[in-house]
């Protein structure tokens, strides 16, 4: 299938937050209650639709741990978005993001959109983080905000979905370089490098290779 | 270090004494001259001795060496000298021309200085932060080094390089390096990186490897390309082979897409170079890679259809039917066309409907059968073509039906102008070559894999034999040539077909036992005291024998369950029977075929078993033994116990439906619980307000009160009392419809509850005695009665909580209705109050009154005092008379008095 452009995410944040149930509900939109441990890294992929442009997203999803964080770091440099992920039942995970939030800076390109995600939405009656406290850190950061559930998939489609139109917003402001793969962005096969010219240029052509993928 | 120190005093006849001392004198010229141009001439001396002398120089100047490294970076010429020193010191390469003896040593020389290395984690990362440097003399001997680093002790440079930040990405970017030599060589480095190390092979993924590779190998020419594209193909291979991870990216990214062009080979015979064997070879096994039996099954199919979707497998089946593929690469071929379409309905259906270019034009199935069977192919090649016919008929029911109907009476071609493939199978069952027997027969057994319709199907098979003699069936021509005594191979092909083919298929079975001669045939095997290589076809007959037992339905009355088994007790021994069954699994050949589908032998005379049947066996093993053993009451038990199995079955199904009700209705009362819940907090801080409004109000009213006490006179409107008041009423009506509310939530759970008591009840009544049913059956019932009472706790609980909950609600109820009393007081209290202030109103009415009638009065007094002549200080009096009449209370108390005389 071809796509407009490729992004790259990843998902960080401590271990047991639901990492790999957001992923899981995400690329097979289904939900594993017993779940093994991630070990290093797995990839998971997707293919999504913002402003009528396909978009492919491949997902690394990483382990927690903190004896994994040095494999973890060697993925920021070249990713577009990452999900920084808590539990809002577990405060310790929240108190953890700074930590987080200072090694994907560090690592990362600057132009990184992370959205930050408080998931078990549905544990309501276990709540230890306020949706307001979340907020507020999110604003204070810089980064998008959501509460999501990889339970009932409540919100799991919009966060990666919000994060792409963020990447493709800057995209079109021209803050990251689309031809550096580095960058954790590509071009799809089939774009002409007009698509990639200016922002004046792309509803037409991706009208033209929507209805293109529409026949075959 | 001591066994460096060893070898160094042993070599006594070893390099000149002068040679140490020139060594030495260069280490100390490294470590203390203060001019560059010399420390930099004693590096290359030191480069120049390493080889010949390589012991004595890695002992003496590693430190020196490194030191330069650390220090002296701005020369990129003595940091060359100095990478390069290393790399002689380290690397085992250069050595080759040394004798033989000495190769040993020099490995252990090199993992040793690797280790004195690497001890210091700095050391490495040194090396990578040199690696940054673009200057060919530094970049290329650090590859090199690197590279020789982790040749010797992988797993713990890996571990170095892990950790050191973007270590990994950074050795990547070699394979952007416009030079040549460089990018090669770090495809190599990157080959030693990468090998066994899942998390390094992911990182490299993500750094764009599959790309940057296959660009390099379609720059380079795909497979007519030279030994880059070979190292690159190795590379690729590290990074996909048993990571699964890996190879969902890979076919994610599209990239199998781009493997197809990699085969457009075609028939132009441009000449097949050694080199281009070696690439195509690697190609395929790439291929192989993602679709080997042994990754996750899910993995595995999508790889396969995506094969299919971009005509991967199409450009393979085309390098199978042309002329001119050497050998080698042929067999590869068709290995890997058998695992792109093994057990993914779609690939076979395409692989069935291939034709070879001959005129006229046949299955591509048929002429590979015809090398299957031929004596004169290569071995691998016929193994080959066994395993694509194999995986051909994975899972498929309709090519295993088209594959039997060939051999049908029906369908067989008259003319006999074509050959077909159920012929070729025959003609192979019965040749005299006994590869070709075991093959045919193996081939055949995979046409009937569980498949009951084909196993009944080929029973109707007639073999004409000779002139004159009537037809013989399929099914006994076989066993004709078994009890006939041919060769090992033959007879074990043979067995396993038969015992394939009677396994699950009672009508099979009574075929096979209709033929008298065949159980004694199989009882004297079995029986007989043969030779060791004997032992395996002794095993097998007892399987088949067992499996006549097991499988047998009774309908021969000579051949009865019960006979055969008597038959056993008395000819063989029930315990000879089950130690010559377990002869098969013990076999040393037996696990080597368990572990993969692909019938990969050594040499011919390995060629005895088959996956497949390895799974048959395990399957059967257990249960024709537990047959054996069972007298004939067992056996009817068992058929009860079966049936009542089976019903048993449906309770519990039954029951575990009701407990997914049950269970959602709890979720759903446990959802009113907590909205309920909710309620009932709003309501009490309701109440509290109101509480506190009460408080306000009786203070107010208590104030209101005292100042009345105070001063008996006419005072400040109430109205703001009545407004406070005046909430009240609205919020109660509200308080009482929630409270109403409540109750039927309360009532309406209640009866919930209740319903559910009793469903309970019934369940747990219903629930049938499991002690004297079968195990099985027992723990299921057992597991719902378990669930039911979880079942019933959770709703014990839940009437806890109502009660609770209801208990609060009373007392709420209680707190309103004493407050509503209260409000009831007040108001009382209020009305009086407005009443008495009405009064005082009306007086003071009258008091005004009286006080104007007064004030005229002293008016009209003063006038006839003046008109008397009486003089007065008029102004003042009157003007204060005429301003204060409400303001009165709050000025000070002389002028009140004054006024209230
Ligand atoms: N109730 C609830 N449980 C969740 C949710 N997401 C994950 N879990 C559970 O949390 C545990 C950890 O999830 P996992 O995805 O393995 O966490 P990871 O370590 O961050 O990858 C598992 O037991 C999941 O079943 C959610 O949204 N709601
Ligand atoms: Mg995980």
């Amino acid at each position: 299938m071809t796509y407009a452009y490729l992004f790259k995410y990843i998902i960080i944040g401590d271990t047991g937050v639901g990492k790999s149930c957001l992923l899981l509900q995400f690329t097979d939109k289904r939900f594993q209650p017993v779940h093994d441990l991630t070990i290093g890294v797995e990839f998971g992929a997707r293919m999504v639709n913002i402003d009528g442009k396909q978009i492919k997203l491949q997902i690394w999803d990483t382990a927690g741990q903190e004896s994994f964080r040095s494999i973890t770091r060697s993925y920021y440099r070249g990713a577009a978005g990452a999900l920084l992920v808590y539990d809002i039942t577990r405060r310790e995970t929240f108190n953890h993001l700074t930590s987080w939030l200072e090694d994907a800076r560090q690592h990362s390109s600057s132009n990184m959109v992370i959205m930050l995600i408080g998931n078990k939405s549905d544990l309501e009656s276990r709540r230890d983080v306020k949706r307001e406290e979340g907020e507020a850190f999110a604003r204070e950061h810089g980064l998008i905000f959501m509460e999501t559930s990889a339970k009932t998939a409540c919100n799991v489609e919009e966060a990666f979905i919000n994060t792409a139109k963020e990447i493709y917003r800057k995209i079109q402001q021209g803050l990251f370089d689309v031809h550096n793969e580095a960058n954790g962005i590509k071009i799809g096969p089939q774009q002409s490098i007009a698509t990639s010219a200016g922002p004046g240029a792309c509803p037409r052509n991706s009208r033209d290779t929507g209805s293109d993928s529409g026949c075959c | 270090m001591n066994f460096l120190r060893g070898v160094m005093g042993g070599q006594s006849a070893g390099p000149q004494h002068t040679e140490a001392e020139t060594i030495q004198k260069l280490c100390d010229r490294v470590a203390s001259s203060t001019l560059l141009d010399d420390r930099r001439n004693a590096v290359r001396a030191l480069k120049s001795l390493s080889k010949k002398y390589r012991l004595e120089v890695g002992i003496q100047a590693m430190e020196h060496l490194i030191h330069v490294l650390q220090t002296d970076r701005s020369d990129s010429e003595i940091i060359g000298y100095a990478l390069d020193t290393l790399y002689n010191i380290i690397s085992n390469d250069e050595e080759e021309e040394l004798e033989e003896n000495s190769t040993r040593q020099s490995e252990d020389l090199g993992s040793q200085f690797t280790e004195i290395f690497i001890k210091q984690q700095e050391n490495v990362t040194l090396l990578l932060s040199l690696l940054e440097e673009f200057d060919f003399h530094v970049r290329w001997p650090s590859v090199k080094l690197l590279t020789s680093l982790l040749k010797q002790l992988g797993p713990q440079v890996q571990q170095i390089i892990l950790v050191s930040p973007m270590g990994v990405s950074r050795l990547m970017d070699l394979l952007a390096d416009s030079r040549e030599v460089i990018r090669n060589d770090g495809v190599l480095l990157l080959q030693a990186l990468t090998r066994s190390n899942g998390a390094i092979q992911k990182i490299v993924a993500f750094e764009n490897a599959f790309e940057r590779l296959l660009d390099i190998i379609t720059e380079e020419g795909s497979s007519d390309g030279g030994i880059v594209v070979e190292d690159c193909l190795i590379l690729l291979q590290n990074l996909l082979k048993n990571n699964n991870s890996n190879q969902n990216f890979f076919k994610e990214g599209s990239y199998i897409q781009r493997m197809k062009p990699w085969f457009e080979v075609g028939d132009e015979n441009s000449g097949w170079s050694a080199q281009k064997v070696t690439n195509l070879h690697l190609m395929l096994q790439l291929v192989r890679v993602l679709v080997s039996p042994t990754n996750p099954p899910g993995a595995t199919s999508s790889c396969q259809k995506a094969m299919f979707q971009c005509g991967l497998l199409q450009q393979l089946c085309t390098i199978l039917m042309a002329t001119g593929v050497p050998a080698d690469i042929l067999t590869e071929t068709i290995n890997t066309v058998s695992e792109v379409i093994r057990g993914c309905q779609v690939n076979q259906d395409y692989f069935a409907s291939v034709n070879a270019p001959s005129n006229p034009p046949r299955p591509a199935i048929v002429v590979l059968l015809m090398s299957m069977v031929n004596e004169r192919q290569p071995f691998v090649l016929r193994c080959a073509v066994l395993y694509c016919f194999q995986c051909f008929l994975y899972k498929n029911q309709k090519g295993q039906g088209e594959i039997v109907s060939t051999l049908l009476p029906s369908t067989i071609d008259a003319t006999g102008s074509s050959v077909s493939a159920g012929q070729l199978l025959c003609g192979g069952l019965f040749s005299t070559d006994s590869l070709s027997n075991w093959c045919a027969a193996v081939a055949l057994a995979h046409a009937l894999q569980e498949n009951a319709t084909q196993k009944e199907q080929l029973l109707r098979v007639q073999l004409a034999t000779s002139i004159g003699n009537p037809p013989v069936s399929l099914l006994q021509q076989c066993t004709n040539i078994l009890a006939q005594g041919s060769k090992i191979q033959t007879r074990v092909g043979l067995l396993i077909l038969l015992c394939t083919w009677l396994s699950n298929c009672p009508i099979a079975v009574t075929h096979f036992l209709h033929n008298t001669a065949n159980v004694p045939f199989l009882t004297g095997q079995i029986a007989e005291n043969l030779g060791e290589e004997e032992q395996l076809v002794q095993g097998l007959c007892a399987l088949l024998l067992g499996i006549s037992i097991y499988f047998n339905d009774n309908s021969l009355e000579t051949y009865l369950k019960e006979k055969l088994k008597q038959l056993i007790e008395k000819r063989i021994g029930k315990e000879n029977f089950i130690e010559k069954l377990g002869f098969i699994s013990k076999h040393e050949l037996y696990s080597r075929a368990s572990q993969k589908p692909q019938p990969n032998f050594p040499s011919p005379e390995y060629m005895i078993f088959d996956h497949e049947f390895t799974k048959l066996v395990k399957e059967l093993e257990g249960v024709i033994t537990k047959a054996i053993y069972k007298s004939s009451e067992e056996d009817k038990k068992e058929e009860e116990v079966k049936k009542t199995l089976e019903q048993h079955d449906n309770i519990v199904t039954h029951y575990k439906n009701m407990i997914r009700e049950q269970d959602l209705q709890l979720e759903e009362l446990k959802h009113q619980v907590s909205t309920l819940k909710c309620q009932n907090e709003q309501l009490q801080t309701a109440v509290t307000q109101q509480a506190s409004q009460i408080q306000q109000q009786k203070d107010q009213y208590n104030l209101l009160k005292v100042q009345r006490g105070k001063d008996s006179q006419p005072q400040g409107l109430p109205s703001d009392g009545a407004q406070v008041n005046g909430i009240q009423p609205e919020e109660m009506s509200r308080l009482r419809e929630e409270i109403e509310e409540l109750k039927s939530n309360q009532e309406r759970l209640q009866s919930q509850l209740a319903e559910k008591d009793s469903l309970i009840e019934n369940l747990t009544k219903s629930v049938p005695v499991p002690g004297e049913s079968e195990a099985g059956a027992a723990a299921g019932v057992a597991e719902v009665e378990g669930r039911l009472s979880v079942l019933l706790q959770e709703t014990r609980e839940l009437q806890n909580e109502i009660k609770v909950l209801s208990a609060e609600r009373t007392a709420l109820k209680e707190q309103l209705d004493s407050s509503n009393s209260t409000i009831a007081i007040l108001q009382n209290e209020k009305d009086k109050l407005e009443l008495e202030i009405t009064d005082s109103k009306k007086e003071q009415d009258d008091l005004l009154v009286l006080l104007a009638d007064q004030d005229q009065k002293i008016l009209s007094l003063k006038k006839k005092l003046k008109d008397l002549g009486h003089p007065i200080e008029e102004e003042d009096e009157l003007e204060s008379g005429d301003q204060d009449e409400e303001d009165d209370e709050n000025e000070d108390g002389g002028k009140d008095q004054g006024l209230s005389i």
